[in-house]
């Protein structure tokens, strides 16, 4: 039994983005797309005011409300936790996002380009028709880990069965990895931190943790 | 495109050094000939090194490559009037015809001299990105060293974009022309400004992370809460340009309101000259027969040469002092008989006794009790008295640092700053010492690639740091570079790169308003320009255009149309970082947070074909040489390693190039690689191109002792020249008598700074002075200014970039004005409206982005924009701080740096709707595409 999970160190995070350029890059998401972002928040009165980083996306909940409105069964979650996507089924109905309590969504009706309304030699190359007018998010590069495995690699210890963001991540942020592993740097992770998950009064139970202090 | 390379996928090893915390190694995955992807290089990150993970900017390298912007062959003006209001008429030329028309002109100017009758190259160059282009340029530099002098006095932002006063002043006293936290042992940091962050690089982002995990505490001064602000433990908003006034407050602290032994008393005592005696006319007592520096010694109660055998210095106190020599500004020299001598340090107390918290309290606005809190912590921190040992050697361990940020250290307050946070360091013995504050790299000394290698005895027990002459005999009465820094500025001293560390501003100003008794500047006759954009990243920036559309012939090596490159007679399109190839060093110790464990050589190789006509640089570079008949001396100056970072021959290896023959650049860059591993190697491993084009990096063990410079100082028996400036302070009034004797006083408020001790001069004063001047009235520009850097865009030279753009709008103030929310409600102002800034000069229009992290006296830009040439980045409707900044020179300070801060007043010019209509023009979509309930945080 394997359970994926993202950690997200806030004590690390500087706001970068260099996270959401990787992802824009590594799976070739449309302008203005964004599967992996971080928010750049504030609290406070001045003179006493803090400001936060928090890496978002889609939070791979065991509970998914995406899944449960899906009227066509696109989204479906593997037997590793990940929510996944089939482009094939999806009609563009959009209740998955509705339900999304995380934003974590996004819908491209047309193809789209950086500059100009016309591609790049590299955005022809990675041009991918199933993903237009189709619900599309993070999937934690499910491909990548699939891959991976396939060559015997862990993921979220080895970088070529770990998502890009975490790979990318310059301040060591984000960690990836199997929850149901006690030896795994999630787990351990875990176990050493105080942590909360985003919205967990609503049930969604997420695959995402954000910690924040020592225990 | 042939059928293999469409089948074919590859990972090809480079680097990306868009900005000076590089080289990051990265991989470019090329998927049927096309890059598609970048990803970390993980063989460096498996070896440790923080830099094997690029940062943000590093994946817009794909963008970059591909974009339809590109200018992908020579071009060459048609309109022959220049100015902001003219179309260029570029067209479409060959490399044929272009590399004839500059080489034409090249060797004219060679046939007349490279001097003009003003003393003054005929040929300037400007390069940005604080030194980054010469990890793209190949061999050009090597090209410009066989041509002879040329004018690096045109700059584009340096000395206001930098930390020019650190610079100076850091290499001078510790061989740090960057300074950084030791951070992986630091405890404490005190950050005025700096924002390591963004400006750090990967290092910086990782090793601070991780020194909040293992609970370090930062303090963060600064009038807004930034980026390394938000990461900080304590966010303190001060006041703009009084940070001299909170660090002197917190040395009183140390010094008058804790025992003295809470100081590191044995390293002022045997590392700095704080037992020096001062005699009455403000310079040392010294021996009269060796003309040694005299302290009073312990053991024998009498006044004895600082070098005497055996002796022991007291630190404190007055002392009569029967025969001793004072010598001054050009070699005047007082012979005394029954002299009183006073410590460096007695002086230095003396010095700082008026500077209470409570009177930092009304000059910063910040609580006294909060400078207390600070002062008191840091010297917690310090843990006097504790050692720790680094490969086998027993070292201080002080874990307190103070670092400084741009606008801190640049212009007006910054010798104050810098002589404050290097006296925190002092006083408990973290200077150059474990955990403590440690020089990075040095630029002005050499060499460049061992900061420890460049320090050696000189006069006085110090380490030998020539300045400038001010001699009558040798002091540079004609200017030979437009910023006239040898003639201006002791410090910057004239080895390569001082040019461009001179009094920068002064090369533009100087143009259009020439002052009383100066030589007239010369435009220079040929202008090279290279991933540089003055017309965008220097102050005043309408202004400079102007002086910019009167050179005669401009040659922009050119990625896009931009706005410098709109005054240009010739576009050179070079191929980028995916397209071409270098070597360049990497690891060791090199600026800022860059301090590794390894060092070694990672190779930029093409992952891609050039596209369109660009050019590899080192290709360009040879045809300069070959067609200017300057051959010869172009492998000869590669031969010695100028623009490829090691000589070809060395100690057991001989890989020079033939100088008869012109090379391939693969020839020209196979040589570097094997000369370059074999001078690391010691011999024993020489890698070839082929080898570097596979593995990317070659990188051997760097001494974690060789961080530090202390070890060197006890070998070498050297004291840090502190806490007294005598050698300063005699240098400026030598430079006055020089200039006084050529009728100049233009500069006589800068020289005031060369002080012993800098004194606090009510420093954000001389900015209302200034608009006094003006003839404005300062209570009408009630806000100052203030710019922080992007690190999507900072010295990437990326502003075109849409991803970029898309990334950085989820940091706040990409493309807006920061002002305080409850100002901004007082003033009828609301968020996204349009809201005018408006400085003596200029004025500059952006949409109002509320917060509560500013202070009410403050706004903020981020990084730097109003573009109006450059595709993509001119429709983004960004204000810039530069273009409403003026160049005045009561602004400069003695080091020819400025402040990057301006005094403004705001209004509202527009609502919402005015905004959106602008940004719906530039083609921006934020929130377009999220869907879904609003507000996850």
């Amino acid at each position: 039994m394997t359970r994926y999970v993202m950690v997200a160190d806030l004590r690390r995070c500087v706001g970068c983005q260099t996270c959401t350029a990787a992802c824009k890059v590594a799976n070739a998401t449309p302008p203005w797309v964004q599967w992996r972002w971080v928010l750049d928040v504030e609290y406070g009165e001045y003179p006493d005011v803090w400001r936060a980083f928090v890496p978002v996306g889609c939070q791979h909940c065991a509970n998914p409300p995406c899944l449960e409105v899906c009227p066509s069964g696109t989204t479906w979650q593997r037997g590793d936790g990940i929510v996944a996507i089939n482009y094939d089924r999806c009609i563009g109905c959009s209740y998955c996002a509705v339900a999304c309590p995380y934003q974590a969504r996004y819908k491209v009706d047309g193809a789209e380009y950086a500059y100009d309304g016309s591609p790049m030699e590299v955005e022809r190359a990675r041009e991918d028709p199933r993903r237009l007018g189709v619900s599309t998010k993070c999937d934690f590069c499910a491909d990548r880990i699939d891959q991976g495995k396939s060559r015997g690699l862990i993921p979220g210890q080895d970088p070529e069965a770990t998502p890009v963001c975490v790979n990318s991540c310059i301040a060591n942020t984000l960690y990836f990895g199997d929850l149901k592993d006690p030896q795994s740097a999630v787990s351990r992770l875990l176990r050493e931190n105080q942590s909360f998950r985003m919205h967990e009064e609503l049930g969604t139970e997420p695959g995402f943790y954000y910690l924040w202090e020592k225990k | 495109m042939g059928d293999i390379e469409a089948k074919t996928e590859k990972t090809v090893p480079t680097y990306c050094y868009n900005c000076v915390a590089g080289p990051d190694l990265l991989t470019v995955k090329v998927t049927g000939g096309v890059a598609v992807s970048i990803e970390p290089n993980y063989a460096a990150t498996a070896l440790d090194l923080p830099c094997g993970k690029p940062c943000v900017k590093a994946y817009g390298l794909i963008q970059k490559t591909y974009s339809p912007h590109r200018t992908l062959t020579p071009m060459k003006r048609t309109n022959p009037r220049k100015g902001v209001d003219q179309d260029p008429g570029f067209v479409p030329i060959s490399w044929e015809e272009a590399l004839d028309t500059i080489t034409g002109k090249l060797t004219d100017i060679r046939a007349c001299g490279m001097i003009d009758a003003q003393g003054l190259p005929r040929v300037a160059v400007t390069f940005g990105n604080g030194g980054t282009p010469a990890s793209y340029m190949g061999t050009f530099p090597a090209f410009l060293a066989a041509l002879g002098p040329v004018d690096f006095s045109f700059g584009s932002g340096q000395g206001v974009k930098c930390v020019h006063s650190e610079h100076l002043y850091g290499e001078y006293w510790h061989r740090a022309f960057t300074v950084s936290a030791d951070t992986p042992l630091v405890n404490y940091i005190v950050s005025f400004g700096a924002n390591v962050e963004v400006t750090g690089g990967v290092s910086a982002v990782a090793r601070h992370a991780a020194a909040r995990v293992r609970g370090v505490k930062r303090v963060h001064v600064e009038p807004h809460l930034s980026i390394t602000g938000a990461c900080s433990a304590q966010w303190i908003p001060i006041k703009p340009k009084t940070d001299a006034a909170f660090m002197f407050a917190m040395l009183h602290v140390l010094l008058f309101e804790h025992p003295r032994e809470r100081l590191d008393v044995a390293y002022l005592r045997d590392r700095t000259a704080s037992p020096y005696l001062i005699g009455p006319h403000g310079f040392y007592l010294r021996d009269a027969a060796s003309r040694k520096p005299l302290v009073w010694d312990r053991r024998t109660d009498c006044a004895v040469v600082f070098d005497t055998p055996d002796v022991e210095p007291v630190l404190e106190g007055a002392f009569e002092v029967p025969v001793a020599l004072e010598i001054g500004p050009d070699n005047y020299t007082w012979r005394h008989h029954g002299v009183g001598g006073t410590t460096e340090f007695t002086k230095l107390i003396d010095h700082l006794r008026p500077y209470t918290a409570q009177w930092a309290e009304k000059v910063c606005d910040v609580p006294a009790g909060t400078i207390r809190q600070v002062a008191n912590q840091y010297l917690d921190e310090a843990c006097v008295g504790q050692t720790i040992e680094i490969e086998g050697e027993t070292l201080p361990l002080r874990p307190v640092a103070v670092t400084l940020g741009k606008t801190v250290n640049n212009g007006w307050g910054g010798y104050q700053c810098c002589w404050a946070r290097t006296m925190l360091a002092v006083l408990v013995g973290a200077l150059e010492t474990p955990g403590g504050s440690v020089g990075t790299t040095v630029r002005i000394n050499r060499p460049h690639e061992n900061r420890l290698k460049s320090v050696k005895p000189g006069p006085d027990g110090f380490m030998y740091n020539a300045l400038n002459p001010t001699d009558p005999e040798r002091w540079v009465a004609q200017p030979t570079g437009r910023n006239a820094h040898r003639s201006l500025v002791p410090l910057v001293l004239n080895t390569g790169w001082s040019q461009s560390l001179g009094p920068v501003p002064l090369a533009w100003l100087f143009q259009r308003d020439k002052p009383e008794g100066w030589p007239e500047p010369t435009l220079p006759e040929l202008w090279f320009v290279y991933r540089a954009n003055p017309a965008v990243s220097f102050w005043d920036s309408r202004k400079l255009s102007e002086t910019m559309a009167r050179m005669p012939f401009v040659v922009c090596f050119a990625y896009t149309h931009d706005e410098t490159n709109h005054m240009a007679d010739i576009l050179l399109p070079e191929a980028t970082d995916l397209e071409s190839l270098q070597l360049i060093r990497m690891g060791g110790t090199k600026f800022i947070e860059q301090f590794y464990e390894r060092e070694g050589f990672v190779l930029r190789q093409p992952a891609v074909r050039p596209r369109g006509e660009t050019r590899d640089f080192t290709w360009i570079a040879t045809e300069f040489a070959r067609r200017t008949g300057l051959m010869e001396a172009y492998l000869t100056k590669i031969n010695r390693g100028a623009g490829i970072e090691t000589p070809l021959v060395g100690n057991g290896y001989d890989f020079s190039l033939n100088p008869a023959k012109a090379p391939t650049v693969d020839e020209i860059w196979d040589a570097a690689c094997k000369a370059a591993t074999a001078g690391l190697s010691g011999g024993r491993e020489v890698k070839d191109l082929a080898w570097f084009r596979e593995h990317g990096f070659y990188t051997t063990e760097f001494r974690r002792l060789d961080w530090y410079l202390y070890p060197t100082m006890v070998k070498m028996g050297l004291r840090f020249e502190l806490p007294y400036q005598e050698r300063i302070m005699r240098s400026g009034l030598e430079l006055e008598n020089r200039l006084h004797e050529q009728g100049v006083h233009w500069w006589d408020e800068q020289l005031k700074e060369y002080a012993a001790f800098p004194a606090w001069d009510d420093l954000p004063g001389r900015w209302e002075k200034a608009l006094v001047h003006a003839g404005k009235r300062p209570e009408d520009y009630p806000f100052w200014l203030l710019t922080t850097k992007s690190m999507q865009y900072t010295a990437g030279g990326n502003v075109g970039s849409q991803l970029m753009h898309e990334v950085s709008e989820n940091v706040r103030g990409h493309a807006g004005v920061i002002l305080n929310s409850k100002v901004a409600e007082s003033m009828g102002i609301g968020a996204d409206d349009l809201i005018e800034v408006c400085s003596q000069s200029a004025s500059t229009c952006g949409r109002a982005i509320l917060v509560r992290g500013i202070r009410p006296d403050t706004l903020l830009l981020v990084g730097q924009f109003d573009h109006w040439a450059t595709p993509y980045a001119k429709d983004l409707n960004a204000p810039s701080l530069n273009t409403v900044s003026p160049m005045l020179l009561e602004l400069v300070d003695a080091t020819g740096s400025v402040a990057d801060t301006v005094r403004v007043a705001i209004r509202k010019v527009g609502g919402k709707g005015i905004f959106a209509r602008l940004r719906a023009r530039s083609g921006r979509k934020p929130e377009q595409q999220k869907l879904g309930p609003a507000g996850v945080a």
